[in-house]
């Protein structure tokens, strides 16, 4: 297609204010797809996705428009994931596109993630159609979301479309609005293919599946092209794009997006955001390319020491759709061998372990998340710490630096105190604030990265009653002094329930541990100690108290059946139990951790 | 010896035995529910009993030619609640079905359902033992334990079985009872022990769920205090002992001299037999027998187990079936219960394994933590180990699947 007549585009917007709804209808506006399809909602696919209304992973589909001047318009939507965990993600897809959706909810107004994205899609110099959408909602206030629109993001407000994704109302506007909003796809000025990986998925026939937009020149199968930052060359097997269904193609122009093969084995093969260029002939690379990095750690192990093999296959499954999951071999004390694994965010890191034990159904224990701490030994030399394990003693340490975040978050006014007094409570510091409208109010604040790691989402919502919402982006590294808190069980250091902690919130989290683990671990035939050290300093300590007695008081011939099933059950529960010491300790007291 | 795993090394088990020398009769009715009982047992109207004892009758006939009882035991329920016709035609039966000459006859009684009539129709007829659910004897907790009997009545029925002619007699007693404290349990010991049964049950308050005591320490109406739990076991074990009665299993005592098989002559022969992993027959709603190595139940609702013997079938509704090495594991396991702890040769004669080559490591594992004893005839627990039985149990426990 002629380049003046593609346009490319994303849809950004806060969950649920119709992001997957407003796709939809445009898909089946353009006869992109049916109305049987219309019934499912086609670009989430993943269950788990679904139900936490994210999207990791769609692919871009082609849609064809014919515009009320009579041409016919190929029309891009390349979608981005709902989450700021996925922020690098978001970039990158926003970079394949010339225009971004901006959808706002009428009867929410803006909210925490809506900041973030247009953040985001501002960074990247597109063009921002807003749509304040659900208008068919009785309480809709459209007034009020446009002057939110200019008050907090600075987009007039009336540029912004009114419309109901669900009843159909505006999407011809919505339509037009791609047309002559959203520029053309410029040429870069290079003489030879350029193209930008968007995103991957394996295919087990094919290999690596790339999604690509081109900026320049052509992609042809047959083609040897050079993955820049990738290092590699290979020869382009199959091009094509997707109706919203893979269909092959001769090739891809200038401007639009799709997809290609090349015998790729492994998706770590190819850096996601890198440049395809024309290897015989190559022109500069795009600009914008970073590598993912990893924000938060967390170590996964099998129960049963004997599924390792397993989980390292399954593991690998899951990178191969999920490049910016990372993970090497580490052992620990207590858990014997596992993953180091690396996550984008909280979200991320709560994905894959949830993939785990759902689809692949493992049994597995994860230890306490952890950021990336700077570390400044006393010889001057920094170090980047991602496990408490590695924390080297306070003797040796100069100084620690933690990673920030600035954090967005929204609130009903009635809540502003308990808000402002949580922010306290996670170390973090109000920066300003804005009034969204007469009800709400949008707190920008820093935090330490680690504070938000936990519960902080489940607080919010909590202390709003549901009402109020949060989005962060990250804000460099801060010094801060931090501590490594150990946990003991009967004097035995447990690697697994360590942490790096705020030295004024050390004490009280050891206590707080100490507590929850004496729930959690069972009765053993002897007592057993639980002890929190900071530094080898003692700074709490509960017991666990033998058993005293274990039979059943009364026992004849009609109790014996039940009897023993009870036992083995019991039995077979201990085997999940991991042993430290001889303490048998059940994966409850792991996940325990992870929520004290 | 190379033999598949899981098939007996030494010998054929004493479960695939004929005949099987032990019979249960469930009697399922009550007066009205304890709170702490999770037995299947239901309020006793008319018509149903007359049903019952019918079906009851039908299913002794399936069973009786592969019985030669050695012990009968009448257990429920309250068997006591069966009026003197209805235990007449129970009796006929037996007689007829020549089920009614076992060297031990036990039928279980309430004391607010026995009456001297009763008890007499029950000696004449060859009943040899009674053991009455005293539970008992302070009026406040007999009324937390929703007993329908007072402490007055106990010593009444008491008095009533002697005069029968009873001269073999096991009283109940329960402990640990919320509310009630060291003194009360021992006062209650000392009158029950001054009573001079043959024989003692006691065993602590078990809180079965779907019972209303369950309900109320779930809801924290009281607390559960081990500790006190712990000395009231340890006063009934010393004061029990020191007048006379042998503890032969964690809750029973027995008086008599020792015999050769090292237990007192008025030990419960039927629930020894138990414990011993033998064969036993049960009928009635709910009842679960032991025949051929297989664990079954009966239909548990009383109207649906007429409904079936009506049709002239057994009402087995539940089989629980084990390789061998499982099933040895089991009786292992709960025959350690006992004090004397299992002679090797007995364990062999009744399962076709040898304790010391299936379970040797456990075995070390267990006297290296103070629980066993190895003896040159036998293995048996310590007092401690006895505190700790379904602990050793769930150790010795092999997988169903072998
Ligand atoms: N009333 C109304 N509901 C809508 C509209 N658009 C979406 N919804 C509903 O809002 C909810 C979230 O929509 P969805 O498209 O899944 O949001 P996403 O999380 O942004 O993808 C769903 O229950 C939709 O049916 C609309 O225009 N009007
Ligand atoms: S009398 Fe016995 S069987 Fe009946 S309810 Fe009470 S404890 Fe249960």
């Amino acid at each position: 297609m002629d380049r003046a007549r593609i346009r490319n585009f994303s849809i950004i917007a806060h969950i649920d204010h119709g992001k997957t709804t407003l796709s939809d209808r445009l898909l089946h506006r353009t006869g992109t797809i049916s109305d049987r399809d219309m019934q499912n909602q086609l670009l989430d696919s993943m269950d788990l996705e679904r139900e936490r209304g994210i999207t990791i992973k769609a692919h871009p589909v082609t849609m064809y428009y014919t515009a009320l001047d009579g041409e016919r318009y190929e029309l891009n939507l390349i979608d981005t994931p709902g989450h700021v965990d996925f922020a690098y993600e978001v970039s990158r897809s926003l970079s394949a596109c010339e225009g971004a959706l901006l959808i706002v909810d009428a009867a929410q107004g803006v909210e925490a993630q809506t900041v973030a994205n247009v953040h985001l899609a501002m960074k990247q110099d597109l063009a921002i159609i807003p749509l304040i959408n659900k208008i068919d909602l009785p309480h809709a206030n459209v007034d009020l979301v446009r002057r939110q629109l200019e008050d907090i993001l600075a987009i007039p407000g009336e540029d912004a479309i009114a419309c109901s994704a669900k009843e159909g109302i505006g999407i011809e506007e919505i339509l037009e609005a791609i047309v002559h909003r959203v520029p053309a796809p410029k040429e870069t000025g290079a003489n030879s293919l350029q193209a930008l990986v968007v995103d991957s998925v394996y295919n087990t026939f094919k290999g690596v599946v790339n999604y690509i937009r081109v900026f320049t020149g052509e992609l042809r199968a047959g083609m040897n092209a050079r993955l820049y930052h990738s290092g590699r060359t290979v020869e382009i097997k199959e091009v094509g794009s997707f109706n919203p269904k893979p269909y092959t193609r001769d090739c891809l122009t200038a401007g639009e997006t799709g997809y290609f093969t090349a015998n790729i084995k492994s998706p770590s093969d190819v850096k996601m955001g890198d440049s395809l260029l024309d290897a015989r002939n190559p022109a500069p690379p795009l600009s914008g390319f970073h590598e993912v990095h990893p924000m938060v750690f967390s170590g996964i192990y099998p129960i049963d020491a004997s599924d390792y093999e397993h989980l390292k296959v399954n593991l690998a499954k899951l990178q191969l759709n999920d490049a910016a999951f990372q993970y090497q071999a580490e052992s620990s004390v207590a858990l014997g061998f596992g993953f180091r694994c690396g996550f984008l965010g909280l979200l991320h890191m709560e994905i894959v372990q949830e993939r785990l034990r759902r689809e692949y159904d493992m049994d597995i224990i994860a230890t306490y998340p952890s950021v990336i701490y700077r570390v400044q030994l006393t010889d001057g030399e920094w170090h980047e710490i991602d496990n408490p394990v590695f924390l080297p003693e306070p003797t040796f340490i100069e100084q620690i630096e933690e990673p920030m975040v600035k954090a967005f978050i929204m609130c009903p006014n009635d809540n502003i105190g308990d808000m402002l007094a949580l922010v306290s409570e996670k170390r973090g510091l109000l920066d300003h604030t804005e009034t969204l409208d007469s009800t709400r109010v949008m707190m920008i604040c820093r935090l330490p990265l680690n504070e938000i790691l936990i519960d902080f989402h489940d607080r919010i919502k909590s202390i709003t009653r549901g009402y109020g919402s949060m989005d962060y982006e990250h804000d460099g590294y801060e010094a801060s002094d931090m501590v490594k808190l150990d946990m003991l069980v009967n004097t035995d250091s447990v690697d697994a329930f360590s942490s790096i902690v705020h030295r004024t919130k050390a004490e009280g989290r050891g206590r707080a541990l100490a507590a929850k683990l004496k729930e959690v671990i069972p009765r053993q035939q002897f007592a057993v100690a639980i002890q929190a050290a900071i530094g080898g300093k003692i700074v709490a300590r509960e017991t666990v108290r033998a058993f005293r007695k274990d039979v059943t008081a009364k026992c004849y011939g009609g109790d014996i059946t039940r009897k023993r099933k009870l036992l083995e059950k019991q039995k077979e529960g201990k085997k999940r139990m991991k042993s430290i010491g001889s303490v048998n300790i059940p994966q409850e007291a792991f996940i325990a951790v992870l929520k004290a | 010896m190379s033999t598949t795993p899981g098939t007996p090394t030494h010998g054929e088990p004493g479960w695939s035995a004929r005949p099987v020398r032990h019979l249960y009769v469930h009697v399922p009715f009550c007066a009205s529910k304890c709170e702490y009982c999770a037995f299947y047992s239901e309020a006793s109207e008319g018509e149903l009993v007359n049903r019952y004892v019918r079906a009851l009758i039908t299913e002794l006939g399936i069973v009786a030619n592969e019985l030669a009882p050695e012990t009968v035991f009448f257990g429920g329920g309250t068997p006591t609640l069966l009026n003197c016709r209805q235990w007449e035609q129970v009796l006929d039966a037996l007689h007829r079905l020549g089920l009614d000459r076992p060297a031990e006859w036990t039928v279980e009684c309430n004391p607010a359902t026995l009456s001297l009539d009763k008890a007499r129709l029950l000696r004449e007829r060859g009943v040899n033992r009674v053991s009455m659910g005293v539970q008992s004897l302070d009026e406040d907790l007999l009324d937390r334990l929703g007993r329908v009997h007072s402490r007055d009545m106990a010593f009444r029925s008491y008095d009533i079985l002697r005069q029968a002619g009873f001269d073999n007699v096991n009283l109940d007693l329960m402990f640990a009872i919320p509310g009630q404290s060291l003194e009360t349990w021992q006062r209650t010991l000392t009158e029950a022990l001054a009573m001079q049964s043959e024989h003692l049950s006691s065993y602590e308050v078990i809180y079965e769920e779907d019972t209303p005591l369950y309900v109320q320490l779930k809801a924290g109406r009281f607390d559960v205090d081990e500790d006190l739990a712990c000395e009231m076991y340890d006063l009934l074990v010393s004061t029990a002992r020191d007048r006379g009665f042998q503890q032969y299993e964690v809750a029973n005592f027995a008086s008599g001299a020792v015999g050769a098989d090292g237990l007192a002559s008025r030990v419960c022969r039927h629930n020894v037999a138990y414990w011993r992993g033998r064969s036993f027959h049960a009928v009635g709603p709910s009842a679960s027998g032991f025949v051929g190595g297989v664990r079954t139940r009966n239909r548990a609702n009383t109207r649906l187990y007429c409904d079936t013997l009506e049709q002239g079938e057994r009402a087995i509704d539940q089989r629980d079936e084990l390789p061998p090495l499982a099933r040895a594991a089991e009786i292992a396991g709960f025959g350690l219960r006992m004090n004397l702890g299992w002679p090797f040769a007995d364990f062999v004669a009744a399962t076709g394994f040898d304790l010391r080559e299936e379970w040797g490591d456990d075995l070390r594992w267990l006297v290296d933590q103070g629980w066993g004893e190895l003896l040159s005839d036998r293995f048996r627990l310590t007092d401690t180990g006895l505190r700790f039985a379904d602990q050793v149990i769930e150790r010795l426990l092999r997988p169903e699947q072998s």
